[in-house]
């Protein structure tokens, strides 16, 4: 199916609990509140034409720069094997709660990046049988991919002020 | 029932963890692996990855895109054209340029040339662990030509940053295409020696057939992807069925495997070297003439000798060098093969010259948990063979 | 008085300034090492033939870390043989190891597991670091990447390059190999193994 077959299909079909949908440089792309996520991706997952059996990747997309409402959105982009087609969802979370539902038990190779969500972002994902860190060490403070976390910390090796240093330890602005 | 068999009984249930890396010659880089055995049987395996977390991802938000290629290049450190292409391909689709026919052809080229490096180290490293040496000294021998080929077009051996926004980075030299003619001739001979090394060698079929089995169903579930995904019978390559750089015009055959064992991935991983050969051998031949890279000078640097002459290319060569490309605004996601599975870059940008999120679809990531499920009920001898035949890249899980 | 007096008396003589002179080096290494004669001495010249002995047989501990990892497993192949200068021998454990090649970015989940298998190579032991990231964190100046493995672990031998070449790499070893010779029979040889 095109793109535009399927956008039709899901508007159809699902029409009261998505968003918004649109296709956006040749991508089917839906919108979908947190709250529907796990209804919607199983309709997306078992319906006999869409059939999107594959789980392509999640990811995380932190917004604070472009004053956005919501902060954070999380997405999940799908493949058919024999159908030969893709779509990609994006759920919007508020800046408070960021939470969404684990979809492993449709995708089981949700697992691990439902973590990295959690290790990166923070994203609390609901249902998730074994939400701890998964790349950074266990006894890591925050997320680094949330875009207030420094990207490198100045490390000054000495100092005469020594009850000073803590000051001058201070976050690098990005190089460009 | 007496004393000394409730003993054993008791100690039957008990079993022992056994700690496998980050420093281990077979977890091909720096993967640590928890195995809970029972005997010699494994219970459980719990991966921990981390150990090479570079943050690549997050220093891309403060590099320009063309600075980007190069940090891409080290996340699957054995093809990085294939990743540069992804790359590319993703912030080419938001610019939406068209590339020139040769620039093309010449990526396809050093694609093919990387995954056949590739395939080379994975055989010669897969073997080394089953215990076939002699493999793995005769691979590293056709990958050094790989790498001299590599040398002489973009002046690396491994990180070829080759492939550039809106093209590559020069054009190919008449004797640069002669020496891949020259390797193209040579390998197949090789490929025959490696195969009989080892197609029909009870200890490697002992070692590797029935063994890591998946099914074509949790190959999908588990979002395997690549030779892995193949092997199990799934009839999936980026290149076939979403065409990207022109493979639409090469004919080649996709290699698929039966039972989804480490036999048959090695099966398909070989054939694979063969159709990669049977491309490079098609695109010298079509080569078309051309420019190799677009004649835009937003995004590609004016000609050098014209930077006397035109205000204009000067101008345009500044914008270029100081301040980078600037894409326009918007999120996209262009997978292509990489030759361990779907490698594809997911980009947001913000509509500066710097990306605002940059997120590799990493195969091997997806791998790992697909690989850990397979590994429980095997033998510990067999982890080695089943981690070996996914060929993971600790450089991309971790990124 | 015969020839053969004049001659006793000559080698007597000497001896007798040989006796002294070996005294007064004795004295003076006694002075300054305050007993480590057979470091001066004795060790010097059995020092040098360990010194040859350690520096050909270099064995490194199969150390993969990043991309440096698979230009390190080049060197050992055949095309640049490592075996000529008496590096090829790559063993697992680093109870067996002498040399560590940190080969790749150290990232901060791994410094820990590096300085104990650093701390688990019996001494003598040596390090070199490879490439551009383990030397000084590279293109990597991120929170993630330890700026420099030597804030971890002593390095002798830092091989610049992103990835350095395999020949590269030789050229590191080979100083490497001077290093032991120069530092053979010395104190900071008898430092090593203190």
């Amino acid at each position: 199916m095109t793109s535009e077959e399927i956008i039709e299909k899901v508007k159809s079909d699902q029409g009261e609990d998505i968003q918004s949908a649109e296709v956006n440089l040749g991508d089917a792309v839906l919108f979908v509140a947190p709250g529907a996520v796990h209804k919607v991706l199983g309709y997306l997952k078992n319906d006999s034409d869409l059939n999107f059996d594959y789980l392509s990747h999640i990811t995380g997309a932190d917004y604070l720069n472009e004053e956005r409402d919501p902060r954070f959105e999380v997405v999940y982009e799908f493949h058919s094997m024999d159908k030969n087609h893709s779509i990609r969802v994006r759920v919007g979370l508020e800046e408070e709660d960021p939470t969404v539902p684990t979809v492993s038990d449709l995708w089981r190779g949700a697992l691990y990046p439902e973590r990295e969500l959690f290790d990166m972002f923070g994203f609390k994902v609901t249902g998730h049988p074994n939400l701890i860190r998964l790349i950074m060490p266990e006894e890591w403070g925050g997320h680094p991919l949330l875009k207030d976390y420094p990207l490198t910390i100045e490390d000054i090796a000495f100092s005469h002020n020594r009850e000073l240093k803590q000051d001058l330890v201070k976050s690098k602005p990005p190089t460009r | 029932m007496s004393v000394t068999e409730q003993g054993l009984l008791e100690r039957e249930k008990d079993s022992m963890t056994l700690n496998m890396g980050p420093q281990h010659p077979s977890t091909h880089g720096v993967f640590r692996i928890v195995l809970e055995m029972d005997g010699e049987v494994v219970d459980d395996a719990e991966p921990h990855i981390g150990f090479l977390h570079t943050g690549i991802e997050k220093t891309s938000e403060a590099k320009r895109y063309a600075h980007v290629i190069p940090m891409t290049d080290r996340l699957d450190y054995l093809s990085p054209p294939s990743n540069n292409l992804a790359f590319c391909l993703t912030a080419e689709k938001l610019l939406q340029t068209e590339i020139p026919e040769r620039a093309n052809y010449l990526r396809v080229i050093m694609c093919e040339l990387a995954r056949m490096a590739s395939h080379l180290v994975w055989l010669a490293t897969h073997a080394l662990d089953i215990g076939a040496m002699t493999v793995f000294l005769y691979c590293w021998r056709e990958r050094e030509r790989i790498l001299d080929l590599n040398e002489e077009i973009s002046g690396v051996r491994m990180m070829t940053s080759y492939i550039r926004l809106g093209g590559v980075a020069k054009d190919a030299t008449p004797g640069w295409l002669q020496g891949v003619r020259k390797f193209i001739d040579y390998l197949p001979a090789k490929i025959d020696e490696y195969e009989r090394l080892l197609t029909n060698n009870p200890i490697w079929i002992d070692r590797t057939q029935g063994i890591g089995i998946m099914s074509r169903e949790e190959a999908i579930n588990w979002s395997m992807s690549g030779p892995v995904l193949r092997a199990s019978g799934v009839d999936f390559d980026l290149r076939k069925q979403r065409p990207y750089s022109g493979y639409e015009n090469f004919d080649f055959a996709v290699p698929l495997g039966k039972n989804g064992d480490i036999y048959d991935r090695y099966l398909v991983r070989v054939a694979e070297m063969r159709e990669s050969r049977n491309i490079v051998e098609q695109a010298l031949k079509k080569l078309p003439t051309g420019p190799y890279k677009v004649d835009d000078n937003k995004i590609s640097l004016p000609n050098r000798n014209t930077l006397k002459s035109s205000m204009e290319a000067l101008i345009h060569h500044f914008k270029l060098v100081s301040e980078g490309i600037s894409v326009p605004k918007g999120e996209t996601y262009v997978p292509v093969e990489g030759p361990r599975g779907e490698v594809g870059f997911y980009i947001i940008s913000d509509g500066s010259n710097v990306p605002s999120r940059v997120k590799l679809r990493a195969p091997s990531f997806m791998a790992i948990p697909g690989m850990c499920a397979m590994m429980e009920g095997c033998f510990i001898a067999d982890v080695v063979g089943i981690i070996g035949s996914i060929d993971i890249v600790m450089g991309e899980v971790d990124r | 008085m015969g020839l053969i007096d004049q001659a006793v008396d000559l080698v007597e003589m000497k001896v007798n300034d040989v006796q002294e002179n070996v005294k007064d080096i004795l004295d003076q290494a006694d002075y300054e090492l305050s007993g480590a004669v057979y470091d001066s001495i004795l060790t010097t010249k059995v020092g040098k033939v360990i010194g040859w002995a350690q520096k050909n047989a270099l064995w490194p501990a199969t150390f993969g870390l990043a991309c440096c990892a698979i230009e390190m497993m080049a060197m050992a192949n055949s095309r640049w043989d490592a075996a000529r200068f008496g590096a090829e021998v790559f063993r697992a454990s680093p109870r067996q190891a002498d040399l560590m090649i940190v080969s790749g970015r150290v990232s901060q989940k791994m410094a820990p597991v590096l300085k104990t298998i650093y701390d688990q190579m019996p001494e003598p032991k040596w390090v070199i670091s490879m490439g551009a990231c383990a030397s000084c964190g590279g293109v990597f100046n991120n929170y993630a990447i330890v700026q420099g493995v030597d804030r971890v672990v002593p390095v002798d031998v830092y091989v610049p390059g992103c990835p350095p070449g395999p020949e590269a790499l030789l050229y590191g070893i080979i100083k490497l190999q001077e290093k032991i010779m120069n530092e053979a029979g010395t104190k900071q040889a008898a430092k090593r193994v203190a």
